[in-house]
C-alpha cells in the first residue's frame, strides 16, 4: 500500500518534470544587447539607424588608409604614392607604380561599396512597411537610392564589371551572381537618381547638412551620364545645378570667392559644396577600429603631411607630422607654379628646408612638395579621446561647384558661350584671365582646379589621356583603365577577372 | 570474555606460496596477512568460523575453518570479464557491451605522475583517443580528439563530452583531482555515444569518481617530490658561427661584411640557457580517507600541488589544492540518496606567449642574436642612454640586461632579453576556484524498477590580476604607463536528470530499459575587468588599486553571456538472451538553443548488435580462444557547440555618420550583420563500428575494432564574396567529413612463480578526410593556420585531411647557372629566370612554365595517422616496476621556430649546412639578406618535418615494504618509488617538442616544451 502511494507519487512527478522543463520556453533565449533583424525597422528611429548606416560609407573618400582621395591621387602623374617606403600600403604603392593586380587591390575598395549597397538594398526592402511619416519616409527612400547610385558609380569607375545586385541576396542566389553588363550598371545607377532627384529636398536644414539635396543627386547624375558618354543628358543636368555661371544657383550654391577658403577646416558645408563626406573629431576613433565603420576621422589629413616635421623659423607653419602620402610630383608643381591657386595646392617643404625654417624626414619618393589642401595645422589636431592622428575632422568634397562648371563645359564639347562662360567663371574666382573654351582649357583647368582631390586619374581615363600621361609610370592601355577584381571575390563565384590581369 | 582458538594456516596460489595475502575473519574487522613462508595465525573468537582469504589477481576465496590448521589455495583469477563498464546512465557487464568504449581503472591511474590534468592518463593507454600537449606550462590543458575530428569552427566542437559523476562538464575539466579517480570511460562508438544526443559526436568522456566501502575505515597518503628539466634544447649557432653566417648573408645581397673579427666574439650568450631551469621542483600531497557500514559511505580526499615550469618558473608555475567529498546513504529500504562535490583552486602564472613567433621568452630565446651579452658589461654601452634608457630593466648590480643594439645586426621588435622580459611579467597570475557536484535521490520501487533524480551543477569562479609595469625592452618594445588590471569572471551550470530503469531477467531473456530526461543549462559566463592606469610605483609588489589616481585612468568593462540550454529526452533498451545474443538500441530527442527555429530539436538514434560465439553449444572449449565476442553498431551523434544566435539574424550597431555644422553630432547607424539561417542545425556525425573482443590463451586479451564516422553538415563560416555586402559572416551546415580508423587493444598478464607480469598496449589509426564543402566549393580558408608574412600554411579541401599542410614543393637546390637556365617550360623561357644558384628550385607542379601561387601542393598532414602506447608492470615479491612509452606516427610539423621578418634573427645549427657554393648543400638554400626567390618566405616542403615520435613517458620503480616492517609502524602498507617521466624521445623533429596540440595540430612557433623530470615519492595505506 504504502509503496503505491510512493511509486505513484514519484512516477507522476517524473513525468509532470519532464513535460515541464521540455516546454519551448526553456530554449527560448534571446540575444542581449542585439535586436534581432526580425524585430527591427520598426519604427522612424531605427529606419533612420538604418540610413545612418547607408550614409556611412561616404566616409570611403577620405577616411581609413584605403581612401578613394589618397588612392586615386596616387595612381595619378600629379602624386606619387610615397609613405613611409615602398611597402607602406601595398595597394596604394602597387597602383601607384602600375604592379597591381588581383592581390594587391585593397579588397575594402571593392567590399566597402557594397556594404553600403547592402545596407541601402536591405532599407529599400524594409521601408514600406515601416510605420513612420510617410513624407519622411519618401525622403528616406530618396537618399537611399540616391547613395546606392553614387556607390555604384564609383564601383563602375574603378571595377567596370561588377555584379549588379538591388536586393539582399539569399544564401540560394549568393554564388550565382555574375558580372553586369556595364551599361546595365550605368542604366540603374541613372534609373535610382531619377526616382531620387524629385523626392529629395532642394536645400536641407543646418543641423542635417551633409544629407543630399536635390542639387547632389543632380550633380552626380550629371557626371554619371558624363562618364558614360551622354554628353547631353549630362549638360542637361549639369545645367540644373550649375545655373548662371557665377551666380548663385537655385539650391543658394555659389562659388567661393577665395579659393583658399575652401579648404579652411571651418568652412564645412560651404557654398560651393555639393556633396561632401563629413568628419568628426569627437568619433575617438582609435587603431582598433580606423578604417571601420564607427571611424570618423579624416585619414587624408594625417597620410599627406610630412613626415617628422620640426618647426624652426618663426614664419613656418604650426604642421603636425604626418606621413608623407600623396607626394605632389615635380610634373604637377611646375605646372601650378605660377597659379593662384599654387600656395593652396602645395606646401613646399623642400623650399622651407632650404631657407632653414624647417626639417622634416623624406619620406620614399620624397619631392618636398606636399597636398596643401589637406595637410592639416597644429589647430587641426583633434584634443578628445581615441588616436589624435585619426580623428581630423576635415570633410572633403564629392562634388563641388568648380568641379560641376568644368563637367558641364566638357560636357558642351567644350564650345560656345555657356561653357566659355563656365570656364571663365572658375578663372576668374582665382583672378586669372579668360582663355578661349577647348577640350585643352578645360582640361588644364581641371588639373590645377581639382589637384589633389582624387579625379584626375579618372579625368585622363575618360580623356583617353591616361596611357600618355602614366605610361611612364607602367600604366598599360587595356588593361589598367580599371583596378583588377579582388582575388577573394574570385574564389568559389562566377565572377571573372577584369582583362589582362591575373 | 569469549573464548577464542587460534587458527592458524599456509595459503598458496597456483602451487606457490602467497606472501601478504589478506586473511580476513568473516563479518569482522579482524584480519590479517601472510608472512613470507606464506603463513599466517589468527585469534577466532567464538560464533565465528569463515576467513576471506584474497589476493591480487586471484579469485577471492572464503573458507570455512574447519580445523585449526587450515591449507588454503588460492585460484588465479582466469578473467576480468565480470568487469564493469559505465555506460552513461548506468552500467553493464563488460561481456556483454556492444559499444566501442575505453576504460581505465583506479589501479592503472594510481601510480601514474599526476601533473593537474587528469587527461593525461588517457594518452597512450586508450586506443582511438589522441592526447597533445598544448604547452608544457605546468597546469596547461590538452587537445583531445576521440577518433579524429568531425568539426571545423573554433567552439570547441571537436573537444569531447566530460560527464564527471552524471554532471555535463563541457571541457574545463581541471578541477579533476587524479588520485579521485574510480574509473574514465571513453565512449567512442555512435552506440554507445547517442545515449548523449547532440552534444556526443566528438566522443564522451565518463569519469567516476571514488566512493567509500563498506568496511573498515581507510586512510591513505602519497607524496611526491621532483624536479623538472627541458627534455632537449635546441642546437643554436654561437656569437661566430652567427657572425659569419650574417657576414655571408649580408654580402650575398650586396651588403658589406659586417664582423671583421669572427674569433672575437667567442661563443657568446646561450640565451637557453637563461631561461630554462634544470631543477624546477614539483611536489605533490594527497590524503584519502574513506570507510562506510551497510548504511552509509563515504570518501573525503584533500590534495595539494605545485609545479614550477622549466621556462624562467619564476613566471612559469601552477599550483593547486583540491577537496571532495562523496557519500551515499541508504535512507529506507526504498530510498538512497547520494552526493558528490568536488572543489579546486588553481593558481597559475605563464609565461604570456607560448607558441607564438611574436615574443615571450622561448621566442626571444630561439631569435635574439647570441653576440648581445645577458648583462651589459661594457660600462661605456651602458652609459649610453641611447641604447639603455632609464626604464631599462638592470640587475641586482646596476648593470643593464643586455639590449640588441649598436650592433651590426640587431634583432628588435617583440625580441627581448629574456631576463627583463620577465621584470614585466612579475605579479601576473590568473586563479580558478571551482565547484563541482551534484546529489541524487534513487528509488528502487519495486524489485525491478529503478527511479533517479539528480541535480548536478559547476560553479566556477576565474579571472586573474596583473601588473604591466613601464618598461624599456627595445626601441619598439616598450610601455610608457603602467597598469594594473584584474578581472573577474562567474558562471553557474546546472543539469537536472530523471531516470527510470527497468531491469528484468526471466529464462535467459535479460532486459533493462531506461527512459530519461534531462535539462542543461551552461556556457553563461559573466565578468568584468577593471584597469587602473598610470600607478606611482612601477614595482609590482607595492602596484595596488587603493591608490588615488584621476577617474580618466580607470576603465572598466562588462560582459554578460547568454545561456545555452539542452532539454533532452532518452531512451534505452539492453537485452541479452543467455549472454549470447546482445542487442542495444537507443534514442535521444535532444533541443539546444544553438539550434535554428527549423531545426529545434534533433533526434538521435544508434543500435548494436553483439553475438558472443563462445557461449554457443557448438564451440568447443579449448586453449586457444576462450572467450570471443562479435559486436557491431550504428548510430547518429551530433554536436551542438557553435556560436551562439548563428541562426538569427541581429542587427549590429556602430555604422555611423556625421551630419550637422560643427562636426560634433555623430549619429548611430545600424544594419543586419550577417544573413540568417534558421535552418541551422547540429553536425550529425553517423558513425559504423565493429569489432571483436578474445580472451586467448586464459592469458591475452584482444580488442579490435573498426570505425567509420561520416559527418554530415559541419558548420561552417562562410566566407561571403564581398559583393553581398554582409558585414559579417553566416554560419550554415555546409561541409562534410569521414574518419576511418582501427584500434587494437592487446593486453597480457601472467604469473610466473612469484613474479606477476602484465603488458598492455594499443594502436589506433586514423584517416580523416574531407568529402565536401559546399557545391562548387573546391576549398575553404577560414580556420587555417598561418605564418608571419607567409599567410596560411594549411588549407582544408575536399579529399584532403582538414587543414593539411599546403605549399610550394621543393626539387632540391640550384648549384650553378647551367640548372637555372636548363630549367624552361616547354616554350623554352626559363621557369625561375631570376634564381640564383643556391636558390630553391620549385616545382612548377601546374606545368604552366611560371612560378605562381597555382603551383601549391599538399604537403602533408598535420594530424597523426598512428597512435600508439605499451604499458609494461612487472612486480616481484616486493619491488614493482612500471614503463610506459607512447607515441604517434604519420603526420608533418610546421617548424616555424624563426622569425621571418626579423632580417637577424639567428639560425638553429643547420643552417651551417647550408648551400654556400656548389655542391654544398641540395636541401638547405643559400643566405642573404634578399630572399628573392622566396626561399625562406614561402611556404613549402623546407618548413615541414616528420612528426614521428616515440617517447618513454615514465619508467617507475617501486619498492612495498614486507608487511612485518609496515605493520610494526601501524600500517597497512608502505610503498616507496623513483620515477622518471619524458626520460627519452625518439624523433627526427628538430624543434623542442614533436608533440603540439591546438586546434589546427603541427604548428611549432616555440612550443612550450614538456619536461622531463625525476621524482620520489610514497604511498602510504592505513586500514
Amino acid at each position: 500500500m504504502n509503496k503505491n502511494i510512493y511509486i505513484t507519487l514519484l512516477i507522476g512527478a517524473f513525468f509532470i518534470s519532464m513535460i515541464s522543463s521540455c516546454s519551448d520556453d526553456f530554449l527560448e533565449v534571446q540575444p542581449e544587447g542585439k535586436p534581432l533583424e526580425s524585430a527591427y525597422y520598426q519604427n522612424q528611429d531605427e529606419a533612420f539607424a538604418g540610413l545612418i548606416s547607408v550614409y556611412d560609407l561616404l566616409r570611403k573618400n577620405s577616411g581609413g588608409f584605403e581612401n578613394m582621395i589618397t588612392m586615386m591621387n596616387a595612381g595619378s602623374d600629379d602624386h606619387y604614392a610615397g609613405g613611409g617606403g615602398a611597402t607602406d600600403g601595398v595597394g596604394i604603392q602597387s597602383f601607384s607604380n602600375y604592379t597591381q593586380n588581383s592581390n594587391t587591390i585593397p579588397p575594402s575598395f571593392w567590399n566597402d561599396y557594397y556594404q553600403g549597397i547592402f545596407r541601402a538594398n536591405v532599407l529599400l526592402q524594409k521601408l514600406p512597411d515601416v510605420p513612420m511619416d510617410e513624407a519622411l519616409k519618401t525622403r528616406f527612400v530618396a537618399e537611399t537610392k540616391a547613395l546606392r547610385a553614387l556607390y555604384y558609380f564609383n564601383l563602375v569607375i574603378m571595377f567596370k564589371n561588377i555584379p549588379l545586385i538591388l536586393e539582399p541576396l539569399t544564401p540560394a542566389n549568393m554564388y550565382e551572381q555574375v558580372q553586369a553588363d556595364p551599361a546595365d550598371v550605368y542604366v540603374q545607377i541613372v534609373k535610382d537618381l531619377n526616382e531620387a532627384i524629385p523626392d529629395l529636398p532642394a536645400t536641407v536644414p543646418a543641423a542635417e547638412k551633409g544629407r543630399l539635396n536635390k542639387g547632389a543627386a543632380q550633380a552626380l547624375l550629371g557626371k554619371v551620364y558624363l562618364y558614360d558618354g551622354k554628353k547631353s543628358l549630362a549638360a542637361a543636368q549639369f545645367a540644373e545645378v550649375n545655373g548662371t555661371p557665377g551666380q548663385t544657383n537655385q539650391y543658394g550654391n555659389k562659388l567661393l570667392s577665395n579659393f583658399n577658403d575652401l579648404w579652411v577646416v571651418a568652412n564645412r558645408f560651404n557654398a560651393e559644396s555639393i556633396l561632401e563626406t563629413s568628419h568628426s573629431s569627437v568619433g575617438s576613433s582609435y587603431w582598433g577600429n580606423w578604417g571601420s565603420s564607427a571611424d570618423e576621422g579624416n585619414t587624408v589629413n594625417v597620410m599627406v603631411g610630412p613626415r617628422g616635421y620640426v618647426k624652426i623659423g618663426a614664419d613656418a607653419p604650426d604642421l603636425p607630422s604626418g606621413w608623407s602620402f600623396n607626394v605632389i610630383t615635380q610634373d604637377l608643381y611646375d605646372f601650378m607654379k605660377d597659379d593662384p591657386r599654387f600656395e593652396s595646392t602645395v606646401l613646399d617643404i623642400k623650399s622651407m628646408k632650404e631657407a632653414g625654417k624647417v626639417n622634416y624626414t623624406e619620406g620614399y619618393q620624397n619631392t618636398g612638395y606636399f597636398l596643401n589642401k589637406f595637410t592639416p595645422r597644429i589647430s587641426d589636431v583633434s584634443t578628445g579621446t581615441g588616436d589624435a592622428v585619426l580623428n581630423y575632422k576635415q570633410n572633403t568634397y564629392i562634388i563641388r561647384l568648380a568641379d560641376t562648371y568644368l563637367m558641364e563645359a566638357e560636357a558642351l564639347g567644350a564650345s560656345g558661350a555657356r561653357a566659355q562662360a563656365l570656364l571663365d567663371a572658375v578663372r576668374v574666382r582665382v583672378g586669372l584671365p579668360s582663355v578661349p573654351v577647348s577640350m585643352e582649357a578645360i582640361k588644364a583647368e581641371r588639373r590645377r582646379e581639382l589637384a589633389g582631390e582624387g579625379f584626375r586619374f579618372f579625368d585622363l581615363v575618360r580623356w583617353g589621356d591616361a596611357s600618355a600621361k602614366l605610361g611612364p609610370r607602367g600604366f598599360v592601355a587595356g588593361k589598367n583603365e580599371i583596378f583588377p577584381i579582388p582575388y577573394k571575390e574570385l574564389e568559389n563565384t562566377k565572377l571573372v577577372q577584369n582583362p589582362n590581369y591575373n | 570474555m569469549h573464548a577464542q582458538r587460534l587458527v592458524s594456516g599456509v595459503v598458496t596460489g597456483d602451487g606457490e606460496l602467497l606472501i601478504g595475502a589478506n586473511v580476513l575473519l568473516k563479518g569482522t574487522s579482524e584480519g590479517t596477512s601472510t608472512d613470507v613462508d606464506g603463513k599466517f595465525s589468527l585469534k577466532v573468537p567464538e560464533g565465528y568460523d569463515v576467513l576471506i582469504v584474497s589476493y591480487l589477481g586471484y579469485v577471492t576465496k572464503e573458507v570455512q575453518i574447519t580445523s585449526n590448521s587450515l591449507s588454503i589455495s588460492l585460484e588465479v583469477e582466469k578473467t576480468t570479464l565480470e568487469e564493469v563498464v559505465v555506460v552513461g546512465y548506468g552500467t553493464q557487464k563488460k561481456s556483454v557491451v556492444t559499444g566501442a568504449i575505453s576504460s581505465i581503472k583506479a589501479q592503472d591511474i594510481e601510480n601514474l605522475p599526476n601533473i593537474g590534468r587528469v587527461e593525461h592518463v588517457l594518452q597512450g593507454r586508450t586506443s582511438g583517443v589522441y592526447i597533445a600537449a598544448n604547452a608544457g606550462q605546468p597546469g596547461s590543458s590538452s587537445t583531445i580528439r576521440v577518433r579524429g575530428i568531425t568539426s571545423f569552427n573554433g567552439y570547441g566542437g571537436n573537444n569531447p563530452l566530460w560527464v564527471v559523476d552524471g554532471v555535463v562538464i563541457n571541457d574545463d575539466i581541471g578541477f579533476l583531482n587524479q588520485s579521485d579517480i574510480e574509473s574514465i570511460e571513453v565512449l567512442k562508438d555512435a552506440a554507445s555515444l547517442a545515449i548523449y544526443g547532440a552534444r556526443s559526436a566528438s566522443g564522451v568522456i565518463l569519469v567516476t569518481t571514488k566512493k567509500g566501502k563498506e568496511g573498515k575505515i581507510n586512510v591513505g597518503y602519497s607524496g611526491t617530490y621532483g624536479v623538472s628539466a627541458p627534455a632537449n634544447t635546441l642546437k643554436l649557432l654561437n656569437a661566430t658561427q652567427y657572425a659569419a653566417l650574417m657576414n655571408e648573408k649580408s654580402i650575398n645581397a650586396g651588403g658589406d661584411v659586417l664582423y671583421t673579427d669572427l674569433s672575437a666574439l667567442g661563443t657568446g650568450t646561450d640565451w637557453q640557457k637563461a631561461i630554462f631551469s634544470d631543477r624546477a621542483p614539483k611536489s605533490t600531497h594527497e590524503i584519502n580517507i574513506s570507510g562506510g557500514n551497510n548504511i552509509s559511505n563515504f570518501y573525503l580526499s584533500f590534495g595539494t600541488q605545485d609545479i614550477e615550469g622549466i621556462v624562467m618558473p619564476e613566471i612559469s608555475n601552477y599550483s593547486k589544492r583540491n577537496f571532495r567529498l562523496n557519500s551515499t546513504h541508504k535512507l529506507s529500504k526504498i530510498f538512497t540518496v547520494g552526493q558528490s562535490l568536488g572543489y579546486s583552486h588553481q593558481k597559475s602564472v605563464g609565461i604570456g606567449n607560448t607558441n607564438s613567433e611574436y615574443g615571450g621568452p622561448l621566442s626571444s630565446a630561439i631569435n635574439l642574436d647570441p653576440i648581445t651579452p645577458l648583462v651589459e658589461t661594457d660600462p661605456v654601452r651602458a652609459n649610453n642612454t641611447s641604447y639603455y634608457p632609464e626604464t631599462a630593466f638592470r640587475d641586482e648590480n646596476g648593470q643593464p640586461y643586455g639590449i640588441s643594439v649598436g650592433i651590426p645586426t640587431t634583432v628588435g621588435q617583440e625580441m627581448s632579453n629574456p631576463l627583463a622580459y620577465a621584470k614585466t611579467r612579475l605579479g601576473q597570475y590568473g586563479v580558478g576556484d571551482d565547484f563541482v557536484g551534484n546529489a541524487f535521490l534513487e528509488a528502487n520501487i519495486l524489485k525491478n524498477l529503478k527511479v533517479k533524480s539528480s541535480v548536478g551543477g559547476k560553479m566556477a569562479f576565474w579571472g586573474g590580476e596583473g601588473f604591466y609595469p613601464e618598461f624599456y625592452l627595445n626601441a619598439t618594445y616598450a610601455n610608457l604607463k603602467n597598469n594594473m588590471s584584474r578581472s573577474s569572471n562567474k558562471l553557474f551550470a546546472w543539469n537536472v536528470e530523471n531516470t527510470i530503469t527497468y531491469g528484468n531477467n526471466f529464462n535467459g531473456h535479460d532486459v533493462n530499459i531506461l527512459l530519461g530526461q534531462g535539462a542543461y543549462q551552461d556556457d553563461n559566463p559573466v565578468g568584468l575587468t577593471v584597469v587602473h592606469s598610470g600607478l606611482p610605483t612601477n614595482d609590482y609588489k607595492q602596484a595596488s588599486f587603493n591608490y588615488d589616481i584621476p577617474a580618466s585612468d580607470k576603465t572598466g568593462y562588462a560582459y554578460t553571456s547568454e545561456p545555452h540550454r539542452v532539454s533532452s529526452l532518452f531512451a534505452r533498451v539492453n537485452y541479452n538472451f543467455s549472454e549470447k545474443y546482445l542487442f542495444t538500441g537507443i534514442i535521444r530527442r535532444d533541443g539546444s538553443t544553438n539550434f535554428g527555429a527549423n531545426n529545434k530539436y534533433g533526434i538521435f538514434p544508434s543500435f548494436s548488435l553483439g553475438w558472443v560465439v563462445s557461449e554457443e553449444k557448438f564451440w568447443v572449449d579449448n586453449v586457444v580462444i576462450n572467450f570471443l565476442k562479435f559486436r557491431g553498431g550504428y548510430g547518429a551523434t551530433g554536436n551542438d557547440r557553435f556560436r551562439k544566435f548563428s541562426y538569427l539574424s541581429t542587427i549590429g550597431g556602430g555604422r555611423n555618420y556625421t551630419f550637422g555644422p560643427e562636426g560634433l553630432i555623430i549619429y548611430s547607424g545600424s544594419s543586419p550583420d550577417a544573413p540568417s539561417n534558421p535552418d541551422l542545425k547540429w553536425e550529425e556525425t553517423r558513425q559504423t563500428n565493429v569489432g571483436f573482443e578474445a580472451r586467448l590463451f586464459e592469458d591475452m586479451k584482444f580488442t579490435f575494432d573498426w570505425y567509420q564516422k561520416t559527418t554530415i553538415g559541419i558548420l561552417q563560416e562562410v566566407v561571403l564574396p564581398g559583393y553581398v555586402g554582409s558585414a559579417g559572416n553566416p554560419f550554415a551546415n555546409v561541409a562534410d567529413m569521414k574518419n576511418t580508423g582501427i584500434e587494437l587493444e592487446l593486453s597480457y598478464r601472467k604469473r610466473f612463480n612469484q613474479l606477476n607480469f602484465n603488458a598492455s598496449g594499443n594502436f589506433s589509426t586514423l584517416n580523416n578526410e574531407v568529402t565536401f564543402l559546399g557545391n562548387g566549393i573546391d576549398f575553404i580558408t577560414t580556420q587555417t593556420a598561418g605564418f608571419q608574412s607567409m599567410g596560411p600554411v594549411t588549407r582544408t579541401q575536399v579529399g584532403q585531411p582538414y587543414n593539411a599542410f599546403y605549399g610550394y614543393q621543393t626539387d632540391g637546390i640550384f648549384q650553378n647557372y647551367d640548372e637555372i637556365n636548363a630549367y624552361k617550360n616547354a616554350e623554352g623561357t626559363l621557369i625561375q629566370p631570376n634564381a640564383k644558384p643556391g636558390d630553391f628550385k620549385w616545382v612548377d607542379s601546374n606545368e604552366d612554365g611560371t612560378i605562381t601561387d597555382e603551383d601549391k601542393v599538399f604537403l602533408g598532414n598535420p594530424i597523426p595517422k598512428y597512435t600508439f602506447g605499451l604499458t609494461l608492470n612487472a612486480d616481484y615479491k616486493g619491488l614493482d616496476l612500471l614503463i610506459f612509452a607512447q607515441g604517434m606516427a604519420g603526420n608533418k610539423i610546421f617548424q616555424g621556430l624563426r622569425r621571418l621578418d626579423i632580417l637577424n634573427s639567428n639560425y638553429q645549427t643547420e643552417a651551417l649546412s647550408r648551400w654556400h657554393g656548389e655542391g654544398t648543400s641540395d636541401d638547405y638554400p643559400r643566405l642573404t639578406n634578399l630572399d628573392e626567390n622566396g626561399n625562406f618566405g614561402k611556404m613549402s616542403d623546407f618548413y615541414l618535418q616528420n612528426g614521428d615520435f616515440l617517447r618513454l613517458k615514465l619508467i617507475q620503480l617501486g619498492y612495498t615494504l614486507p608487511k612485518g616492517v609496515s605493520s610494526k609502524l601501524g600500517i597497512d602498507k608502505i610503498r616507496l618509488y623513483l620515477s622518471a617521466e619524458n626520460i627519452f624521445t625518439w624523433t627526427e623533429y628538430t624543434g623542442y617538442d614533436p608533440e603540439i596540440g591546438g586546434d589546427v595540430s603541427g604548428i611549432d612557433k616555440g612550443y612550450y616544451p614538456q619536461a622531463k623530470s625525476y621524482n620520489v615519492g610514497i604511498n602510504v595505506q592505513f586500514k
